[in-house]
C-alpha cells in the first residue's frame, strides 16, 4: 500500500454537530493528549485518555470521548476524538476506529464514578517501574504528597479484556482518583481536565524521583528521608482542597496558550 | 564538500514502487530511532528485504547519521554482500553479518533492527537478561534469544551462531552489546524495538532500587504470552497499536527529507 505521508489526517469538523459543552470537553481532552505527548508520556498508539460527554438529558446519555485508534497523541484533535457509549460502540461516526479492549478500564471507572470527567492511563517507564515495587509510591516529595493516603493499587490480572475485572477496578479505586496498576502502569482521573493533567504530571515526577532516590539509597546505604506524617497528611489535604479552584493546576491556561501558539490544530 | 545524504539524487521512479515504499518506510524507521534517542552516531543498523527480491536487502549508508538517512541513500545489497546500488558510502561489515544472518536464516522476516542504547546495553550485560516485570515485558516472556558476545561481528562465521541463537524468536539480546528485533514488516520490527527498549529502561529503574517487588506469577506470564501469541496470528494485529503512519506523518511534518 503506497504511503502518502504529506497529507494531514482527513478529519470531519464535528464542531457544528455537537453541543458547546461537548466541544469544550473535546478541546480540553485534545489538549491533554498533546501535553502528555510533549512530556513523553506516550506509548506509540497504545493507552488512552477518555472523558465523559456532558449530558443535559435525564437519565444522562453516558457518552464518552476517546482517541482515534492508530494515531499518535500529537495527532489528536477535538474533532477526531471519537464519541462512544459505555460498551465502546461508536455513537458519532467521524471515520476513525476505536480500541474497544483499551476502553475496558475506562468504562469501569466511568460507570461507577459520575464525579469523574476524565480517566487517563499511561505506560511511562517511571510509572511502570513504580508499579512493580511492593511498597508502591512513597510520600517522599511535595509532588508525591498529593497522593498520600489518596492512591489506590490494583493487582495485575493480565491484559484487561475481561469484563469481570471491572468490579475489582472500581473496588480498588474506591473514593480515590488515582491508582497504580501493578505490573502495568498508572491511572489518573480528574473531576476536571486540569486536575487530570496535574495528577498525570505530578505522579510521573513522583515516580521518577522516587526511583532515583531509591537507587541512591540502595547504592550508598544512606536511607531515604520522609517528611513527618502530620506534614505529609497536611500537604495532601491542602492540595486536595484545591479541587475546582484555579489553583488545581495554575499552569493549565498557560499550557493551552502555548498549544494555541505552537500546535493550534489540537482545537480544530 | 562534505557528503550529504539528503542531497542524493532521488531513486523514485528508478526503482520499483514497492522498493521505493520500503525505502521510505525504512528511512522513516532510522529517523524514528534517532527521534527517540535510540541511535548511536553512525553505529547500528536496520535492514529491510527488497520487496519481490527475497535475496536482496536495504541497509544504511555507513557514515550517515540516522537523522539524515534518506530513502535514496539506503544501500541495496544481496546475500553475497555485493552492493547493487550506487553511492559514496560503504556498508558496515558488522551490519552485513548480522542482517545477512537474520534475513537469510528466516524467510518470515522482512525487517531487522539493531540498537546500542544505554538501557539495551545495560540489560544485555546482566546475567539473566530481561526480567518479566510488567504487561509490556510479557511480549518477550520466553520469547527472546541470547547471543554471547564474540567481538566486532565482521566474521562471517558468526552468522550460523546468530541464527542458532535467534532461532524462531523475534527478539535477540546481543550480550554485552545491545538489542535486535525482527518482524514480518518494517512497522512490526519498529514496534517491537520500541517496546523492548521501554522494557529495558523499566527494568533498570526497578532493579536499581533493590527493593522488594511484586512479581507476576509464572502462570500469568504464560497466559499473557499465549494471549499475545494468539493476537499475533491475526493478520494486521498491532497495525493501529503501533501508530506507524501517524509516527511517519509527524516526522514528515518536522522534516520530510527522509522521503527523498
Amino acid at each position: 500500500m503506497p504511503l502518502d505521508l504529506t497529507q494531514p489526517v482527513p478529519t470531519i469538523d464535528v464542531r457544528a454537530a455537537v453541543s458547546p459543552e461537548e466541544w469544550e470537553v473535546r478541546v480540553e481532552l485534545a489538549a491533554l493528549y498533546r501535553l502528555a505527548a510533549r512530556h513523553g508520556m506516550t506509548d506509540l498508539g497504545g493507552t488512552h485518555f477518555s472523558a465523559r460527554v456532558p449530558s443535559k438529558s435525564e437519565p444522562p446519555e453516558h457518552h464518552f470521548l476517546i482517541n482515534p485508534y492508530g494515531l499518535m497523541f500529537s495527532e489528536v484533535t477535538a474533532s477526531n476524538l471519537v464519541k462512544i457509549d459505555i460498551d465502546g460502540e461508536i455513537v458519532l461516526d467521524n471515520g476513525f476506529p476505536v480500541n474497544p479492549a483499551g476502553f475496558t478500564i475506562h468504562s469501569a471507572i466511568h460507570m461507577a464514578r459520575e464525579d469523574i470527567l476524565c480517566v487517563a492511563h499511561t505506560h511511562t517507564v517511571a510509572g511502570m517501574a513504580v508499579s512493580c515495587l511492593k511498597e508502591g509510591l512513597l510520600p517522599m516529595t511535595q509532588h508525591s504528597l498529593r497522593f498520600h493516603n489518596r492512591l489506590s493499587y490494583h493487582d495485575w490480572e493480565g491484559v484487561a479484556t475481561n469484563l469481570d475485572e471491572r468490579e475489582r477496578l472500581v473496588r480498588d479505586l474506591g473514593d480515590n482518583y488515582n491508582m497504580i496498576l501493578r505490573n502495568h502502569g498508572v491511572l489518573c482521573c480528574g473531576r476536571s481536565m486540569p486536575e487530570a493533567w496535574r495528577a498525570l504530571f505530578a505522579l510521573e515526577k513522583s515516580c521518577a524521583s522516587q526511583l532515583q532516590a531509591m537507587a541512591i539509597a540502595k547504592a550508598t546505604g544512606r536511607p531515604i528521608k520522609l517528611p513527618p506524617e502530620y506534614v505529609a497528611q497536611g500537604t495532601s489535604d491542602k492540595l486536595e482542597s484545591r479541587h475546582g479552584k484555579e489553583t488545581v493546576s495554575r499552569d493549565w491556561p498557560g499550557q493551552l496558550a502555548k498549544l494555541d501558539r505552537e500546535e493550534p490544530d489540537y482545537a480544530s | 564538500m562534505a557528503l550529504d545524504a539528503t542531497a542524493m539524487p532521488s531513486l523514485k521512479g528508478a526503482v520499483s514502487d514497492e522498493e521505493w515504499d520500503a525505502r521510505v518506510e525504512l528511512a522513516g524507521f532510522y529517523r524514528l530511532v534517532a527521534a527517540h534517542g535510540m541511535d548511536d552516531l553512525v553505529g547500528t543498523h536496520i535492514s529491510a528485504r527488497v520487496p519481490g527480491h527475497p535475496d536482496q536487502f536495504l541497509i544504511n549508508p555507513y557514515g550517515v547519521l540516522f537523522d539524515e538517512i534518506t530513502a535514496s541513500s539506503l544501500i541495496k545489497v544481496n546475500m553475497d554482500g555485493d552492493v547493487l546500488s550506487d553511492g559514496p558510502w560503504p556498508v558496515n561489515a558488522a551490519g552485513f553479518t548480522i542482517h545477512h544472518a537474520v534475513l537469510s536464516g528466516r524467510d518470515d522476516v522482512m525487517c531487522a533492527a539493531h540498537t546500542h542504547t544505554v538501557a539495551g546495553m545495560a540489560v544485555s550485560s546482566v546475567e539473566g537478561g530481561l526480567t518479566p516485570l510488567t504487561q509490556k515485558h510479557m511480549r518477550f516472556y520466553k520469547g527472546i534469544g541470547h547471543h554471547p558476545y564474540e567481538g566486532i561481528a565482521d566474521d562471517a562465521d558468526e552468522c550460523a551462531r546468530l541464527q542458532r541463537d535467534l532461532a524462531h524468536h523475534d527478539a535477540l539480546l546481543l550480550e554485552n552489546h545491545g538489542l535486535l528485533t525482527c518482524g514480518p514488516s518494517i512497522r512490526s520490527a519498529w514496534a517491537l524495538l520500541y517496546n523492548l527498549e521501554k522494557c529495558c529502561q523499566t527494568q533498570l529503574a526497578v532493579e536499581a532500587t533493590g527493593a522488594e517487588l511484586v512479581t507476576p506469577s509464572e502462570e500469568l506470564c504464560e497466559s499473557t504470552r499465549a494471549l499475545f501469541q494468539r493476537m499475533l496470528q491475526k493478520p494486521g494485529f498491532g497495525n493501529l497499536l503501533d501508530a506507524w503512519e501517524s509516527s511517519l506523518r509527524l516526522l514528515a511534518r518536522e522534516d520530510d527529507s527522509f522521503m527523498h
